[in-house]
Order: structure tokens, then sequence, then C-alpha cells
């Protein structure tokens, strides 16, 4: 066996001997992983929105015949924001202070113009600089689009009601005045009546075109329901709700888990892997022409490598299971063995970069907790959306975590994962290089 | 002859070959020199002490002499094929290995039989083969196979740093009984100790460091009757 096989035996026993050690290794960047995915999924889900409601909204809102009850709409809306109702002074204060990101504010006169049906009431919404306020305009533009959704009904109805009104004639009521119309129906037998009495060939004539008139505007107003429904939504939006993945196994969050997973566990072990040869005392014993300090240093990195294939691919399995128990869209197994190599290739990024950091603090327990302190901003900075901060991205692609997302996500997802593979492997493998050497040029600072 | 500045010099001592040639070696730590440039050979069928006060610089050499620690200058030329066995002040293996494991991973390293290795060395020294990690041995056992695994290959120089600190006084005689067959397979053994009487017992050639320098090299004899002797009593 190589040397380089013999201390990455050396190491595996080790870490065997110390099954704690190794479940704490794993179970905590998981724990990360889950926690992480939470928060991201959770902690601004709901941003505080203040509620001003200065023309007293009613319980009950009838619109163009419909109830519509406040409350339920209300609470649809607080499952996307939390709503908080305040006075205009008091959210005014709260919005400068930061401590509510929007104000919703319902104005006087809201509720009659929206019962009038004649002009569109407003809602105002202000916002503050900052990342939510965007995410607040695009929640609020959805409630008002599902407001609008909900009233349309009630307008199309009443619309339908006055076409009602003209085909078949009767009282209706616009803008509180009550008004008697005869309808086309009726007027076309008043006419009829008068082409079978009338003598006069000329009023004969012109009754007929009349006749003619209210027929073809009854066949046209016997569309019109359809017409204003379609008016009102051009396209309409079916939803299918079939057996997909939940966004607690998504792909997104399979690739954060694993790269997440790796970053710590891999950094971790090489950082202290390579610092205990100096603990110990070994290194200068091996320094004495049984080992090179390249092939140590190539021994941490492949130590953190082969770790990354075998928790890598054992979470891979495990969330594999998770996904065929709830019944949802399987893992391709077929793509295992390229997720491999990913695993692989993110293994070797993370442990040169960990070995770095090792022969950099020189001390295994500062070396752990170096390790530790490193790892979370990177991982964090890998979290960040490159659209929404640039420099976070760049700063992140100097690290092998985005890459491994990207990979893991195109290795295992992508209908053509060719290219994107080829690209973070280039990056990991580079990565490597340049840790690694940066290692085994500061490898000479643990032979004290 | 090697030497410094006025440093009492003796060629008396009956040379062989040098096994090791230090050459202007020296070592800083950050801004510290721990060991000034060094000239130092040492011979086949000695017995060389490297004393001096604490932080003189004795680690530092004989960590330089078996390549455990890299001279920030100058070099040591080791004959082709000389094995050279290093027992560092501190064991050096692995605590979470057993002491076999630990025996036959560095026989491995060298090129050696790890299991007939592993047997001679854990018998010929009484270490405990045990299934325990090697950390949980006594003071004791540890330098034990501290030097057992020194002395993997039947080595031909012995470099010793305190060796006999942890040890009883039965293991001591073994442990020079040891330097001993070294010594007459034609070998060296070159040890570090603040022992005076280990060092009246053992060694031939006694060379003294003092911040860093060598200041004195010459035979036991010269050493005891020159004025740094007083100094050191």
């Amino acid at each position: 066996m190589s040397r380089i096989g013999l201390l990455l035996g050396k190491d595996l026993r080790i870490l065997r001997r110390s099954p704690a050690l190794v479940l704490a290794l794993v179970a905590y960047p998981i724990a990360i992983a889950a926690l992480v995915a939470l928060v991201a999924r959770f902690a601004t889900d709901r941003p505080r929105v203040a509620f001003v409601d200065e023309d007293n909204l009613p319980q009950t809102l009838v619109v163009g015949g419909q109830s519509f009850d406040v409350d339920a709409v209300l609470r649809q809306v607080e499952q996307e924001v939390d709503l908080i109702p305040l006075s205009a002074e008091e959210a005014d204060r709260r919005l400068a202070s930061g401590d509510v990101v929007a104000e919703i504010i319902v104005p006087s006169g809201f509720a009659s113009r929206l019962r009038g049906m004649a002009q569109s009431p407003t809602l105002i919404l202000r916002t503050s600089r900052g990342g939510l306020s965007g995410r607040v305009e695009r929640q609020t533009e959805a409630l008002v689009f599902n407001l609008n959704r909900l009233l349309q009904k009630a307008y199309i109805q009443a619309n339908l009601d006055y076409v009602e009104l003209l085909k078949h004639g009767g009282t209706g009521t616009f803008l509180g005045n009550q008004f008697t119309v005869l309808g086309l129906a009726r007027a076309g037998e008043i006419l009829d009546r008068i082409l079978g009495s009338t003598q006069d060939p000329s009023v004969a004539a012109e009754a007929r075109n009349l006749r003619e008139f209210i027929d073809d505007a009854q066949l046209a107003l016997d569309q019109t329901g359809a017409s204003l429904r379609a008016t009102a939504n051009p396209i309409v939006l079916r939803t299918e709700d079939e057996a997909r993945r939940t966004q607690l196994l998504s792909t997104q969050l399979q690739a954060y888990a694993l790269a997440l997973t790796l970053a710590i566990l891999c950094i971790l072990v090489a950082a202290a892997g390579i610092a205990l040869e100096r603990d110990e005392n070994v290194i200068g014993r091996l320094a004495r022409g049984l080992v090179r300090l390249t092939e140590l240093v190539v021994a941490k990195i492949g130590l953190a490598a082969l770790l990354a294939v075998a928790f890598g691919l054992g979470l891979a399995i495990v969330f594999a299971g998770a996904l065929t128990i709830s019944g949802e869209n399987g893992q391709p197994w077929g793509r295992l063995p390229l997720l491999a190599l990913g695993l692989l290739l993110a293994g070797a990024a993370f442990g040169a970069f960990g070995t770095l950091l090792g022969v950099l603090a020189r001390e295994a327990r500062t070396a752990s907790l170096v390790a530790l302190l490193v790892a979370v901003p990177i991982v964090l900075l890998g979290f960040l959306p490159e659209v929404s901060v640039a420099p976070a991205a760049w700063v992140s692609r100097a690290f092998p975590f985005s890459h491994s997302v990207t990979f893991f996500q195109s290795s295992l997802y992508d209908f053509d994962p060719w290219s994107a593979v080829a690209r973070q492997a280039a990056w990991l493998a580079a990565l490597t290089v340049v840790f690694g050497a940066g290692a085994r040029l500061g490898v000479r600072r643990l032979l004290t | 002859m090697t030497g410094v500045d006025g440093a009492h010099l003796d060629a008396g001592v009956g040379r062989s070959r040098a096994l090791l040639r230090a050459r202007g070696v020296m070592r800083r730590f950050g801004r510290r020199t721990a060991l000034e440039p060094t000239e130092l050979d040492v011979f086949g069928g000695e017995t060389l002490a490297l004393i001096g006060p604490n932080g003189a610089g004795k680690s530092t050499l004989l960590g330089i002499l078996a390549g455990a620690l890299i001279p920030t200058d100058g070099s040591v030329a080791v004959d082709d094929g000389l094995r050279v066995g290093w027992v560092p002040q501190r064991p050096a293996f692995y605590g979470r290995l057993t002491p076999r494991e630990n025996v036959e991973l560095f026989a491995r390293l060298e090129r050696l039989d790890e299991r007939a290795e592993a047997d001679r060395l854990l018998a010929a020294l009484a270490v405990p083969d045990v299934r325990n990690p090697a950390s949980t041995l006594s003071g004791g056992n540890q330098q034990r196979l501290n030097l057992a695994v020194a002395l993997l290959g039947r080595p031909d120089v012995l470099l010793l740093d305190e060796p006999t600190a942890a040890l009883d006084p039965g293991r001591r005689q073994a442990l020079w009984d040891i330097a001993g067959q070294v010594r007459g397979r034609g070998g060296a053994v070159v040890f570090v100790t603040q022992n005076l009487e280990e060092l009246e017992r053992a060694a031939d050639r006694v060379v003294v460091l003092l911040d860093g320098r060598v200041v004195f090299d010459g035979s036991h004899e010269a050493w005891a009757s020159s004025p740094e002797a007083d100094v050191f009593a």
C-alpha cells in the first residue's frame, strides 16, 4: 500500500474509534442544513405589515348583491404577511423605525366606492427601503389581484343583471336611483303586435327593421355572460394537484443539504486531522523521510474526499427513502455515479481548504474552532442569491460551496447536465489545487 | 574537531567516520534564534551527550539531526542507507491507535516487516501489547513505545531527547544496553540530558550549548576538568 494509503487507513481507523465524534460531525451539519432550510422557508415568510383601516370596514361588505366576509379576506392575507392593525400615526412611526416593512392603508370612502361599482376604490401601500419591501409589494399586489378576482364575480353578476333587465325588462337601481326598463322581449312583442295590425307599408317596414334589431340584440346579449367573463379572465389558470415534491424535499434543498454537510464535515476533519499530526508530535517522525509533506497534505485531502463520498451517498439514499415514503417523485438512481464524482471533487476541495486552515491554525483544537468559524460564513455566502447580492456571489465563487451546490443539482436533475457539471468540476479541481498548494507551502509550519 | 569561538575543544575522542555531518545548521522560530549556525559531526562508535540549560537549543539541534525539524539554514548530511532512530522528548505516536498498531504503521512506512518488527520490539522493550489506545498507557510505557518506534529497522544512529526521564531504573538500564548495542555495531548515540550522573555514566563526548551556540565540544574527561563543568554542576 502506498504511504498515502497507509496514512488514510490510519485516519479512517482513528475516526472509526471515535463514533461519537463521527456522529456529531455528520449530525451537526445535517441539523444546521435543516435549520437553515426552515429559517429560509419561514423566517421572512410573514413580514410585519401595518394595516390602517381609515374607512372602518364592516365585517361584511355587500357588493353587487354579493356578500364579502372582510375578516376572511384579511385572514387570507395573513397567510402571507403578519398584518398589524394600527392607527395611521402609529403605522407611520413604525414604518420609519423599521418595525414594520410596509403599511396597507384603506382610505376613507373605500367601501362606499366599492359598493357603488362605478369607480375603482384605491388601496395605498407604503413600503420602506430594504430587502423585504419588494417582496411585500409583490404580496400586496397578489392580495389586490385576489380581491379583484373575488370582486369581479360580483361586478360581472351586477352587469349581467343589467343585461337581463335589458333583455326582459323590469325595475333596477343605479347609483341609488331606481328605474324601470321595458326590455327587448316586451319591445319585440309590441312590435309583433304593430306588424300584425298596421296597414301602413312604411310603418310595417320600420317595424320589421326594429324587430330584426331586437332579435340581433337578443342574440348578442345572450353571449354577454361568457364574453364578460372572458374579458375579466383572458387567461384562466387551472391548478392541478398531483404528487410532486414538497419544498421540504425539493431538489434545491437536497443539493444545499449535501453541500452544507460536506462543507462542515470535510473542512473540520481535514483541519483537525493535519493539526493533530503536530499535536501528537508525529509529524516530525513522518517528515524524517517516511512521508513527504506533499503526501501528508494529499492524504488529508483524500480523507475528506472519501468521507464526502461515503456520507454524501448515504445522505442521498436517506433522501431517496424519504421521497419514497412520502410517495413523491423518486431519486434519479442512474445519476448517482455522477453525484459520487461531484461528492469526491467537492470533498477534495473542502478538504484542501480545511487542510490549509489546519496548517495555519497548527493546533487541533484551534483548527477545529477556526474551521467551524470559517465554514459557516462561507456556507451562508453561498445561500445568498446572485441576483440579489452580487458581491457575495463573487466571494462565494472563491470557495467550493456554491460550485458544489450547482454540481449536485445539475448532476441529479438537469436534463442535460454535462456542461454545468464540467464547469463546476473544473472549478472544484482548481480550488483543490490552489488550497492544496497553500497547505503544502504552510505545512512546514507544523514542524516545530 | 568541531568548535565555536572560545569553546573548549578536544579532538581526543576516538574518531572512526562521521555518520552525521551538520553544516551551518541554524534555526529561527519567528524572530527568536533557537540555534546559531552550528557545525557538528557525529562519529561511529561514540556516545555524544548534548547538554545545556533550558532553551539552549539542544532539542532543536537533535531535531535537525533527526530530520524532524527543517533548519532555517544549513544542512545535515547522512550516509546513504544509514538508519537514524529518533526518540523525541515528548512521545511521538498516535494516541488513538494501540501500541502494536503504532509500531506496525511506522514499520510499514519504513517498508519493514511490520509483524516481525512489532513482535520483536514490543517484547524487547516490554511494551504492553494491549488493545487499548496508546494514550492510555502509563508515562513509562509511552516512553518505551516511543523508543520502540525509534528502534524500527535497527538504526545505526540513535538520537535520544531526555530518554530516561519517565523510566524506572530497570528500564533505564535496558535503554543503555540498547544504546550500547547500537554503538557496538559501529553506530552512534546522541542524547540530550540534564542528568549529570547519566552524562558521566554514558557519554564519551560532550557538546555544550548555551543560547543556541556550541560552547564546548570534547571528551567527557576534558569536559569534567573544564570551567564550564562547574557552571553546570
